[in-house]
Parts: structure tokens; sequence; C-alpha cells
């Protein structure tokens, strides 16, 4: 037998031994270290940096000193920091080359802490720039950054009015028919030229023809005045449509002018949403920013752990398509309450310093192979020692151990005592309120169906804006007591659909939309009454000169009336004249000695009478 | 590699007796055909360094048997993937599973199983067929290889004078 053994053999199996586990002892902590930095910074998309790493032999395991990892958005911020994390290992798995921790005990976990360098890598640096430089655009324009309700004056000045043009078009259309109505008058007799009218038809017609010529003389110049008529009425039925026309377009135009105002307020008041409805959804408005930043950090964290989980789902997958063992073998579970997954994370305790105190963090059954595991992973966030916070409890299951796997998030938040809680609008601060907030999450197949309902008691609000619009929210929000606010997401986990909804719409909306309402009546009042100046500087100058257009189509009326008259004189026949004249001639001679008769008897009966009284 | 063909000549026509080189061959087929890192490969490892085997023979032969292994290893694994799935033995699998012991074993992987039953399966054959054939190079086949032309060939080269030192 002895002749079987070789000492020396057994001697150098030994030492070859000894050299390993040497060699693993002092290199092994270094390449922890280098391992957490690569792969942590493939992961996390940003600088991963350890201070130091050690081993321990009792209990078997190792210390992570000072670890960090850069948030990949900020890269001057630390998505988390760590001082220390001592993790114990199982052994026997190690043989396999399974890493199976039981506990894992972190202290002092932060979030947010602000870094001396960049956390960027540097193939992501300029990227990152990029993004922050699109972020600071979209913040700076944001449509809410700058709400305010202008002045009267201010929005006159920045409107093309209605009330401008009409009154340009009724400037011009006065003007211009102005000019017309001038042109035909000059053509139109006044009334100096009727009066001699008037005579020289007068001198014509009256007295009796002197002899044929005369009478030929006056035909003649009758003839011409009544040319000159005819020509005059042309002139005065020209000059009557002329203002006529004027008339018309400048009633039409004045019109217009007189609507333009209404339109014009009309116009602003749709423009400028001066009505109850612009306050509506208002608690989007409110917490929008500050829920999109919640969901924002829930998923960024989400992302990064979401490929891990998911690596079993595929491994799995593949495995179902070809059911071919692979040429290297794989390991076969069988059921069993201790399983050895590739990685394991059995238990991890994490006490976490946040801006409102410390959190409690277990986590339990983390790994990659999760089917294996047979167990969901679950981390319980507990923050019953925060300071305004009376109870929070957030219960995360990341079930993977069937396709598709789901995962979800319960969160439980109890009088949580909220103060000075920015609202992003007008400097609106929520001063202090006391919440109470349910909510579910589940992902399943990379959908997102999200919902959560807080409920917002004793709510007290301030406001130190200084715009109009800032001074009208601080009074709607001040008369709100209490509200509810629901959140959902959905839709595509890398881009949910947002909706926020709330009772407290209805409140600002009737408190904030009264007081929006009265705002618009007095703001529309003052356009109104600046409209109205316009409208009189157009029309004032002209009021006078609007009615002399009317006393103008009287008087042309008469001058037509008078002109027609004149034209209508007509000279007497000459040989009708004079059979006239002898037959008047007649009348009186024979009217004379009728006369004379008379007379003679009269006279012959005063004497008779006069006689008769003598006698008595 | 010629250092260790040489040393592995010298094994063969030396007086090392032929079971310790066929020991070798057989415990290269069963750590070539397996996965390396496993706790069986360590005891055989153990063994190859205690027992007074042909190193070099364990060694070339591992070589060898490794790439033969490629060609194997797919069979191997299904053939082990078979027999984990075996209703008739996964009740016993089942109960090995649940020792720590048998799980650091890592018979539950599929590689490891089929690749060490085929192994230990040749492993005899391999054994005494080598014995035999290490037996009658020694005997029959080296004289009359010393007689050919080409054996006189070999001799004069650089190879043969490095045998030569490692020999004496």
């Amino acid at each position: 037998m002895k002749q079987w053994i070789r000492w020396s053999g057994l001697a150098a199996f030994i030492v070859i031994s000894l050299v390993l586990v040497a060699l693993f002892w002092f290199v092994a902590g270094p390449l922890i270290e280098k391992g957490i930095e690569s792969f942590g910074s493939d992961a996390a998309d940003a600088k991963v940096e350890v201070d130091s790493v050690s081993l321990s032999l009792s209990p078997l395991g190792f210390v992570i000193h000072g670890l960090t990892v850069a948030d990949s958005r900020k890269p001057m911020t630390n998505a988390l920091q760590l001082d220390k994390a001592t993790a114990e290992l199982e052994l026997a798995p190690l043989f396999l080359g399974k890493a199976i921790i039981s506990d894992l005990a972190v202290d002092n976990l932060q979030f947010g802490t602000a870094r001396t360098s960049s956390g960027a890598l540097e193939k992501k640096a300029v990227k990152e720039d990029e993004a922050e430089q699109v972020a600071a655009k979209e913040e700076t324009a944001s449509p809410f950054s700058s709400v305010d309700l202008p002045s009267a004056d201010e929005i006159l000045a920045r409107e093309s009015l209605r009330t401008e043009q009409a009154g340009a078009e009724f400037e011009q259309s006065y003007a211009s028919h102005k000019e017309a109505v001038d042109q035909a008058l000059n053509n139109v007799p006044d009334d100096k030229a009727l009066s001699q009218y008037e005579q020289e038809i007068k001198a014509l017609t009256s007295g009796s023809f002197k002899s044929l010529d005369d009478f030929k003389a006056r035909k003649k110049k009758l003839d011409e005045l009544k040319a000159r008529f005819k020509n005059d009425k042309a002139a005065i039925a020209t000059a009557k449509k002329a203002v006529a026309e004027a008339r018309s377009d400048i009633a039409d135009k004045l019109k217009a002018l007189k609507a333009a105002p209404g339109e014009d307020i009309s116009s602003i008041r749709g423009k400028y949403q001066l009505n109850a409805g612009g306050a509506a959804n208002m608690s989007a408005l409110l917490f929008g920013d500050q829920a999109g930043e919640w969901a924002e950090k829930a998923l960024y964290w989400y992302e990064k752990v979401k490929p891990y989980l998911a690596e079993d789902e595929a491994g799995s997958a593949a495995e179902e398509e070809s059911p071919k063992a692979p040429r290297d073998g794989r390991f076969v579970h069988f059921p069993s309450d201790n399983p050895w997954p590739g990685f394991l994370l059995r238990n991890a305790q994490l006490t976490a310093s946040t801006a409102s105190g410390n959190l409690l963090i277990n986590a339990q059954d983390i790994t990659s192979e999760p089917r294996v595991l047979g167990r969901p992973t679950r981390i319980l966030i507990n923050g019953s020692g925060l300071k305004q916070v009376e109870d929070m409890s957030v219960d995360i299951v990341l079930d993977h151990r069937k396709t598709p796997g789901t995962d979800t998030l319960t969160l439980t938040i109890k009088d949580w005592q909220l103060h000075d809680m920015n609202l992003g609008v007008a400097g609106a601060k929520l001063a202090s309120s006391l919440v109470q907030v349910q909510g579910l999450a589940v992902v399943s197949q990379g959908k997102l169906n999200a919902q959560s309902d807080a409920q917002f008691g004793r709510t007290q609000f301030s406001s130190k804006g200084k715009t109009t619009f800032a001074k009208e929210l601080g009074l709607a929000l001040a008369n709100v007591q209490q509200f509810d606010v629901n959140a959902k997401a959905s839709g595509k986990i890398t881009s949910p659909d947002f909706s926020l909804g709330s009772d407290l719409d209805k409140q600002l909306n009737a408190a904030f939309g009264a007081r929006l309402k009265d705002k618009q009546a007095e703001l529309e009042a003052k356009l109104q009454a600046r409209l109205e100046q316009k409208l009189q500087g157009y029309i004032g100058d002209y009021a006078g000169k609007l009615g002399e257009f009317n006393q103008l189509e009287g008087s042309l009326d008469q001058r037509l009336n008078k002109v027609s008259e004149l034209a209508g004189q007509n000279l007497e026949d000459y040989q009708a004249q004079k059979e006239r004249e002898a037959r008047e001639k007649a009348e009186r001679e024979k009217a004379a000695a009728k006369a004379d008769a008379e007379r003679k008897k009269k006279e012959a009966a005063e004497k008779a009478k006069e006689k008769l009284k003598n006698l008595f | 590699m010629l250092s260790m063909l040489a040393k592995l000549l010298k094994a063969l026509n030396s007086e090392s007796a032929p079971g310790q080189i066929a020991l070798a061959f057989s415990f290269a087929l069963i750590v070539a055909l397996t996965p390396m890192f496993t706790l069986h490969n360590a005891i055989i490892l153990l063994l190859a360094f205690v027992l007074r085997i042909n190193l070099s023979a364990f060694f070339l032969a591992l070589a060898a048997f490794s790439a033969l292994a490629w060609f194997i290893d797919p069979y191997s694994a299904r053939l082990g993937e078979s027999l984990l799935a075996n209703p008739a033995l996964v009740d016993t699998w089942r109960d090995m599973y649940q020792s720590d012991f048998w799980r650091m074993t890592a018979f539950n992987h599929s590689l490891v199983l089929g690749g060490l039953l085929i192994s230990l399966l040749a492993a005899v054959p391999v054994f005494v067929l080598s014995k035999v054939l290490i037996n009658l190079y020694r005997h029959r086949l080296l004289a009359w290889f010393n007689k050919l032309k080409i054996a006189q060939v070999l001799k004069a080269s650089k190879f043969y004078n490095l045998y030569k030192s490692i020999a004496e």
C-alpha cells in the first residue's frame, strides 16, 4: 500500500490548495471591488465606486466599505450611497459557483447625496449634458411658469382690434364718399341760381308779347333755360345718388364699427380664457410636477432592476422553445426548502437615511432565478420613525416565477403631516395638511397599471405670488379645507400615461371660477370702456357731418322740385295770347258797361228814394 | 508539451507499472468528460497527486480526452437530462437534493451526471485496455519499432535527445 502513496504529491496538493486559498484571500477583495464597480456601472448607467472590500472567515462573507452609485440623470448626485454593507455567504453553494448571501446588513443608506465629481460614464457625458439642457429648456418653457392676467391696456395693445379696423374702414368710406358727393354737388344749382332762374322765368312768362319777335325771343330763352334745367336735374339726381350711396355705405360701416367692440370683447375672452373653464383640472396643474417627479424616481429604480427580474423569464422561455439540453449542461432543480439559484440574497436589512427620517428596508429572496427559488422577491419598506409621517409602509412583491411576471407595489401612508409643499404654480404652497395615502401599482408584461388615492385634510395654503393669477389662486385656495387626489398611471412602463383627478378641481373651479368671473367682468368693462373710447374717437368727429348728408338729401329734393317746377313753366302761344287778350278786353268792356248800367240804375233809385223822402 | 510527451514515452518504456499509467488514463477520462470545477474532480485530482500514478500520462490523457469531450458533451448532457427527468429516479434525486453534500457534488447538473456516468462506465474498460496495450507495446511493439529505419531517424532527432535526457 505504501508504495502506492506519493507523499510528495499529497504535500504538493496541499501546498497548491493553500496557495489557491491564499491567492483567493488576497485577490478576492479587489476582484469583488472591481466586479461591483464594473457590473454596477453597467447596470446603473453611471459610475459605481467602492472604497474597499474585505473578506471575513467567520462568518464567511465580505464587507463593502463606502459604496456610491451615481444617478445617471444627475451626474453630480448619488442615486444611493452607503457606509458599510456586511454580507454573510453560504459556503456549500460556493463550491458550485453559486453566490448565496444569507444575510446582508447595510448601514446608513442614503439617497440623493451630492458628489464631488461627476458620476457620468464618459460615453454618456455628452448625452447627459444634452438631456440636462433639454430638461432646463422644457422647464423654462413651462406654460405655467408665468401665468398672469394682462391689463386691459396690455391686451388692447397686443391685439389686432376689429374696432380699429372698422374705424379705419369707416373713415376711409366717409372720406371717399364725401369727395364724390362734393364733386356731384358742384354741378347742382344753389339757392342763388334757383332764385335767378325764378326771376328769369318770371320775366319771360309775365307780360304781353310786344310782337311776334318778342314772343320768339322769349321762347328761345325759355328753351335754353329748360335745357339748363334738364342738366341741373340730372346733376341733382347724380348728387342724390351719390348722397344715397354715401349714406348707405357709411351706415353699413358705422354699423360694423359699432359692432366691432363687441366682437373684440368676444375674441379676447376666448383667447385669454377669461372663463371658469380655465380653472379645470387645477389639481393636475398643482400636483402634476410633484406626482411626476415621484413616479419618475420609482420608474428609474424599476428600470434598473427590471433586466434582472426578467433574466430568468428569458432563460425559461428559451428552454421552452428548445427542449434540447445545452451542450454545457444545466442544473435541474427539485422542490426544496433550500434551493440554490445562481445568486440569492435571502435576507437584507437596510437602514436608509432620508430627509424625512430613517427608513427600515427589509428585502427577502432577491434572486435572478425566481423559478428556482420558488418564492417571489419581497421588499418591505417601513417608515414608522419618520418625522412627518405617523406610519408608512411599502410592500413590493416581484413575482417572476411564471411568465409573464407580475410586480406589485402596495403603499400606505398614515397621517402624513405635509408642510410647505411647493405646488409649482404661481408661488402657491400647501402650507400644511394631514394626508392619508393608499396606492397600488401592478406591472405585468411591461404594462403599468397604478392607482393611488390621497386624502388631504386640514389644508392650509399660502401664496407669495405677485401676479394677478397668483393672488386669485391664493384667494381660491383659501376656501379649500380638504380635498382628495386620485392619481392613475397606465400604459407602457417606459412611457405611461399619467392622470390626476381631484375634487379639488370642483372646489377650485367654483371658487377660482367665481373670482375669475368677477375679474372677467371687471376686465371686460374696462375693455368695453376703452373700445367705446376708440369708437367715439372714430364716430364723434363725424356725428355732425353724418347729419349733413341727411339735410343734403332733403335740400336736393327741394331743389329738384324747384327746378322741376321751373322747368314746367311754358310761354303762352302768341295767337292764343292775342285772342285771350281780345276776349278779356271784350269781357272787361262788357263788365264795365254792365257796371255802368248798374251804377246808373242805382243812382236813379237813389234819386227816386230822395224825392220820396222829401215828400214827407 | 514535448517534454510531457517524452515523459509519457519514458513511462511507457520504463519499468513503471502499466497499471499506474492505465489508472492515470482512467482518472483523466473522468476529469475530461465532466465539468472541471466539481467536487468529484477535486477528489480525482487529489488521488492523482497522492497515488503513484503517472502524472505525465494523466495530464497528457486529460488534454486528449478533453478534445474527445467536445464531441461527447452534448450526448452526456442529454443522458444526464434524461436521467434527472426519469420518473423512476426522480424521488431519489429529490431526496439527494435535500442534502447539501449531494448538492455540492452537482449531481443535478445534466453534464456532470451524464459525463460522470459515461466516464465511470468507460473508466474500467479504458484501464484494462490501456494496461493490455502498454504491455503489448513494451514486449512486442517496442522491439519491432526499434528495428524500423524510421526509428533510427527519430533517434537522431532533437525530440529523441530530449527524451533521452529525461530517461537518463
